[in-house]
C-alpha cells in the first residue's frame, strides 16, 4: 500500500536556558509510515512525546532533525499549491472536545468560516453546514447552537466535520475520545471506521487505551524512551477480538 | 413515590427516598434528578453508575445539601432516624466530616493551595473533635502512612507539590480521618490513569473494611464498579433504571440500557447505542430511554415504576425500571 | 424598560434574583410608573452603571449638539464680570463671554483630544500586544524591548517641555499622548493574546490552515476586546485631565476653548484671588463628573463580561 505521510528520522529536541543551554530530548530517530485508507495506531506513556509527534506530522511544529515526506516531497520545502495541497490533505482533530471550537462562535458561524477559507459561494453556505453536520450525524438544530450548550461528544463531531470539509486524506487524531463517556466514545469510533470505509481516510490514531488502538488501527506503534516499536496488529480490518471479561 | 417491596434484610443506614432535583437556570428548569430511591447498608459498597449528565453527582451532593442555591430539592433522606434533607446548617455541618464524608472529584482543586497537606487533613479533628493541634497533626500523618504516603514529606508539602494521584489520597485520608460511618467517593478515578484509579479504589475499599463504614461510589468508569462495589444502581437521564447486585448485574443486565451500555465497552466490541440522551429541560414524558430502546412498544410513553424481579440464585433481588418486567 | 440601554434590563434581573430582592421588593410596596419599579428593584451597582451610562450619554450630546445646546456664540463679547443670572446662567468671564457657552463648546476639544489620544493609544497598543502574544520568539522580544524603551520616556514632562517648545495646538497634544501611553495597553494585551493563543480552538484553526491574521483578527481578538475596553475608557479619562493640567499649565492652545483652558484663565486672570467661582467651578465639576461617568461606565461593562462568561 502507498505511504501517504511518512516520517524520516524525526527527532525533537527542547533548548531552555539563555546563557548555559539546557537540551532536553523528547525522542531521537522516529521514522513511521500512515498509508492510504488505513490506521495507524500510536501509543506510549504518557509525558513519551506522542502529542508532540503528532503535531509534527500534522506540520504544526518542526522537528529539531529528520523530515516529514507527505506524498514523498519534503512538507517544509513545499510552496504554493503543493503546500496547500499538503495544508489540506493532513489534518488534526485535539482531544479535548470544546477546546477545537471558539466558544462565542456559534456552531453555524464556525462551519462558515472554513466554507469560507475553501472559497464555496455564500449562496451555498446553508446547505453545505447541513450537509456536514449530517456526514456526523448530527441534527441540523445544532447549527445555532454555541459550543457551551452542547455536549462533549457533539463538540467533537462538530469539529470532526469542519476538517472533513477540506476532504483531508489523512487526519491526526489525539486521543479523540478519552474525555467522553463510554457510549459516545463508541459512537464516534463507530462514526470514524465508517468514514474512512466511506471516504479513504487515513489515521494516525494516538491513544492510552489499547482497546481503542485494537478496534481501529491496521498497524500499531510504541513511543517509548525516546524511542519507537512497531507492531503488526492481526491484518482483520481493524478489529480484534474482544477480551473475555 | 415508595419503593415497593424491603429486599435487604437489615435496616439500611442510609435510605434516599423520592429525591428529586431540579435547577433554574438562564435556559429553563432543569430536572437533574427524578424521584431516585436507594439504600445504603451497613458495611457494603453501593455504586451509583451512569454517563455525564444522568444525575448521579447531583445525587451524592443532595445528600450532604451541598448543593448550590438555585436548587430545589424534594424528599427525603433517611440517615439514623432523621431526614437529612430537614435539617439547618448548623445540624448538617455537625454530621459532614463526621458521621458522612464525601471525596471530591478534581483532587488538584478541591484543596486549598496554599495549606500544608497534613493541616487539611488535620482540620476536621480539631473542628469536629476538638483535639489539640500537636495531636491531630500526628493522627494525620498516622492517616497518610496508612495510605501509602508516609514517606517522602508529603505531610508537610502543599497540594500544588504533589501529583494528582497523591492529592486524591489527601482527600480521602481528611475524609476519613474522624472514622465516618458513610464515605462518599465522587469519582474518585477522573483524571487519573488507570493503574492509579485502580490503586485509589482499593485504598478506598481497604480502608472502608477496617473502619466498617459503607462507601457509597459515584462513577461512570463501570468496570471499577463492578470489581469494588457489592451493589450497583445504573441511572439514567436522572433517574435509577436498575439496581442490584453488581456482579448479576453485569452477567445479566435486564434493563435495555443497561444492556446498551454494557455492548459500548470496549471489552464487547464498542457497539454505541443510537441517538443522544434526552434533554433535561423538557425532559420527555414516559420512559426516558424510549426513543433509543430496542424493545420498544406503545406503553412505553407512560413512565414505568420500579418492580421488583426475584432472582433466586443471585442471592439478591433486582429492581428494574421497566416495561417488560 | 430602561430607555437608556434595554441590555441593563436583563443585567438587573440577573442580579436581582442572585440577591433575592424579588421578595424584598414585594414588601417595598409598588412604584407608580414602569420605571420607578425598575429603580427600586436594580441593586446599587446596577444603579452606578445606570447612571454612569447617563452622564456619559449627556456629555457626548453636548459635545455634538453644541451649537443647538449653547445659548451663544462663546467668542462674542458680553458685559465681563457677571454674576451668574438670567442672561446669562454660569455669568461672563472677564473678556465678557458666556460661560455657559464656553462650557458647552469646551466639552467639544476635551472630549476629541480624551478620545483621541485614547483610541490612538489603544489602536497602537492592541496591534503591538496583538503581534506580540500571537506570535512570540523574536517578534516577541524586538516589540517587548520597544515597549520598555517607550516605558523609560517620562511621559507629563515630555509632553510639557516639547508644548513649551513648540506650542502645539490641542491635535498635537492628543497626538503626543497617543504616541507615549499604548504602552500599558500593550503589556496587558500581550498577556492575554497569549493566554488566548494557546486556546484549543486557535490550534486547531491553525491546523485547518487558516492564516495567522485571519485567526488572529477573527479568534484572538474579540476575545481580547473585554480587557481592552476598560483601558480604553480610563485612557479617556487620563488624557483629559493630562490635557486639562497642560492647559492649566499655560502650555495648551490659548486659541481654543477646552475645560482645561476655561481653568487656566480663571487662575490667570484673576478669579481665584476675587472668587469669581462660576469661572472654575462649572469646568472643574465637569471634568470630575465625565471621568466619573467612564469609570462607571467602564466597570459596567466589565461586569456585563463577567456575568456572559459566567453563564457560558
Amino acid at each position: 500500500m502507498l505511504a501517504i505521510l511518512k516520517a524520516e528520522n524525526i527527532g525533537m529536541t527542547y533548548e531552555s536556558g539563555l546563557i548555559i543551554k539546557k537540551r532536553h530530548s523528547i525522542f531521537q530517530g522516529i521514522s513511521l509510515e500512515i498509508e492510504e485508507g488505513h490506521t495507524l495506531g500510536l501509543m506510549g506513556p504518557s509525558g513519551a512525546g506522542k502529542t508532540t509527534l503528532g503535531m509534527i506530522l500534522a506540520g504544526l511544529e518542526r522537528p529539531s532533525s529528520g523530515c516529514v515526506l507527505y506524498r514523498g516531497e519534503d512538507i517544509w520545502k513545499l510552496k504554493g499549491i503543493d503546500y496547500l495541497a499538503y495544508r489540506r490533505g493532513v489534518q488534526m482533530v485535539f482531544q479535548d472536545p470544546e477546546g477545537s471550537l471558539n466558544p462565542r462562535k456559534s456552531i453555524e458561524r464556525s462551519i462558515h468560516e472554513v466554507l469560507r477559507y475553501i472559497n464555496i459561494p455564500r449562496r451555498e453556505w446553508k446547505d453545505k453546514a447541513r450537509q456536514a453536520l449530517e456526514m456526523v450525524g448530527l441534527p441540523e438544530e445544532l447549527l445555532c447552537r454555541y459550543p457551551g450548550q452542547i455536549s462533549g461528544g457533539q463538540s467533537q463531531r462538530a469539529a470532526l466535520s469542519r476538517v472533513l470539509l477540506l476532504n483531508p486524506k489523512v487526519i491526526i487524531l489525539d486521543e479523540p475520545t478519552s474525555a467522553l463517556d463510554i457510549s459516545v466514545q463508541a459512537q464516534i469510533l463507530v462514526l470514524l471506521k465508517d468514514l474512512q470505509k466511506n471516504l479513504g481516510l487515513a489515521y494516525l490514531l494516538i491513544s492510552h487505551q489499547p482497546e481503542v488502538i485494537d478496534f481501529m488501527a491496521h498497524n500499531k506503534a510504541v513511543l517509548e524512551s525516546g524511542g519507537i516499536r512497531h507492531e503488526i496488529i492481526l491484518p482483520q480490518g481493524g478489529g480484534a477480538r474482544p477480551d473475555p471479561l | 413515590m415508595s419503593r415497593l417491596g424491603a429486599a435487604p434484610i437489615d435496616d439500611p443506614l442510609l435510605r434516599v427516598e423520592g429525591l428529586s432535583v431540579s435547577f433554574d437556570t438562564a435556559m429553563g428548569r432543569v430536572r437533574a434528578a427524578q424521584d431516585v430511591c436507594l439504600d445504603l447498608l451497613k458495611g457494603e459498597t453501593l455504586a451509583i453508575v451512569g454517563e455525564t449528565g444522568c444525575g448521579k453527582s447531583v445525587v451524592a451532593n443532595s445528600i450532604l445539601q451541598l448543593l448550590p442555591g438555585n436548587a430545589s430539592v424534594q424528599g427525603r433522606v433517611i440517615f439514623s432516624g432523621r431526614d437529612l434533607l430537614s435539617l439547618s446548617e448548623r445540624e448538617m455541618a455537625e454530621i459532614r466530616g463526621r458521621e458522612i464524608a464525601i471525596v471530591f472529584q478534581n483532587p488538584s482543586l478541591a484543596l486549598n493551595p496554599i495549606i500544608k497537606a497534613e493541616e487539611q487533613i488535620a482540620e476536621p479533628l480539631q473542628i469536629h473533635s476538638h483535639l489539640p493541634r500537636s495531636l491531630s497533626i500526628q493522627m494525620a500523618k498516622d492517616m497518610l502512612r496508612r495510605l501509602r504516603l508516609g514517606v517522602g514529606g508529603v505531610a508537610e508539602s502543599y497540594p500544588f507539590q504533589l501529583s494528582g494521584g497523591m492529592n486524591q489520597r489527601v482527600m480521602i485520608a481528611a475524609a476519613m480521618i474522624l472514622s465516618p460511618r458513610i464515605i462518599i467517593a465522587d469519582e474518585p478515578s477522573k483524571g487519573l490513569d488507570r493503574l492509579l484509579a485502580r490503586q485509589v479504589a482499593e485504598e478506598l475499599s481497604g480502608l472502608r473494611d477496617k473502619m466498617d463504614a459503607s462507601l457509597l461510589l459515584i462513577t461512570h468508569d463501570l468496570l471499577l464498579a463492578r470489581d469494588i462495589s457489592d451493589r450497583i444502581s445504573v441511572m439514567y437521564s436522572g433517574e435509577v433504571v436498575e439496581t442490584g447486585e453488581s456482579q448479576a448485574v453485569f452477567d445479566h443486565p435486564l434493563h435495555p440500557y443497561t444492556k446498551a451500555l454494557l455492548d459500548c465497552l470496549p471489552q464487547r466490541g464498542f457497539h454505541p447505542i443510537p441517538g443522544a440522551s434526552p434533554s433535561m429541560i423538557d425532559p420527555p414524558g414516559g420512559c426516558k430511554f424510549y426513543p433509543r430502546c430496542r424493545y420498544k412498544h406503545d406503553k412505553c410513553m407512560q413512565r414505568p415504576d420500579m418492580t421488583e424481579k426475584r432472582c433466586p440464585n443471585e442471592g439478591m433481588d433486582r429492581e428494574v425500571r421497566c416495561w417488560l418486567y | 424598560m430602561s430607555e437608556i440601554n434595554p441590555g441593563l434590563d436583563t443585567d438587573a434581573i440577573a442580579m436581582a434574583i442572585h440577591e433575592g430582592e424579588e421578595s424584598k421588593c414585594k414588601k417595598d410596596g409598588e412604584g407608580r410608573t414602569a420605571l420607578a419599579r425598575f429603580i427600586k428593584k436594580t441593586s446599587w451597582a446596577a444603579k452606578a452603571s445606570g447612571l454612569g451610562l447617563a452622564l456619559f450619554s449627556s456629555f457626548l450630546a453636548m459635545a455634538a449638539l453644541s451649537s443647538l445646546l449653547a445659548p451663544y456664540d462663546p467668542w462674542i463679547r458680553f458685559e465681563p464680570y457677571l454674576w451668574p443670572g438670567e442672561e446669562h446662567l454660569l455669568g461672563t468671564n472677564d473678556l465678557g463671554q458666556d460661560i455657559l457657552s464656553e462650557l458647552i463648546y469646551g466639552s467639544r476639544v476635551s472630549l476629541i483630544v480624551g478620545f483621541g489620544a485614547a483610541l490612538m493609544a489603544t489602536i497602537i497598543g492592541t496591534t503591538i500586544g496583538l503581534f506580540s502574544g500571537y506570535f512570540k520568539g523574536t517578534v516577541d522580544e524586538i516589540l517587548m524591548g520597544l515597549t520598555d524603551i517607550f516605558l523609560m520616556i517620562p511621559q507629563i514632562p515630555l509632553i510639557i517641555v516639547l508644548a513649551a517648545f513648540l506650542r502645539p495646538s490641542f491635535w498635537m497634544v492628543a497626538l503626543l499622548m497617543g504616541s507615549l501611553w499604548w504602552t500599558s495597553t500593550a503589556r496587558v494585551v500581550r498577556s492575554k493574546a497569549l493566554q488566548v493563543s494557546e486556546m484549543g480552538y486557535v490550534r486547531a484553526k491553525r491546523a485547518l490552515g487558516f492564516s495567522s491574521l485571519h485567526i488572529m483578527l477573527s479568534d484572538v481578538l474579540p476575545n481580547i476586546c473585554h480587557v481592552v475596553m476598560p483601558k480604553f475608557l480610563l485612557s479617556i479619562a487620563s488624557a483629559m485631565i493630562a490635557e486639562a493640567s497642560i492647559s492649566f499649565l499655560g502650555l495648551g492652545d490659548p486659541a481654543t476653548k477646552s475645560w482645561g483652558m476655561m481653568i487656566n484663565f480663571a487662575f490667570s486672570r484673576g478669579g481665584f484671588i476675587n472668587g469669581y467661582w462660576w469661572w472654575y467651578l462649572a469646568p472643574g465639576l465637569c471634568i470630575t463628573l465625565f471621568v466619573m461617568s467612564v469609570v462607571l461606565v467602564g466597570h459596567f461593562l466589565e461586569e456585563k463580561e463577567i456575568s456572559t462568561l459566567r453563564s457560558e
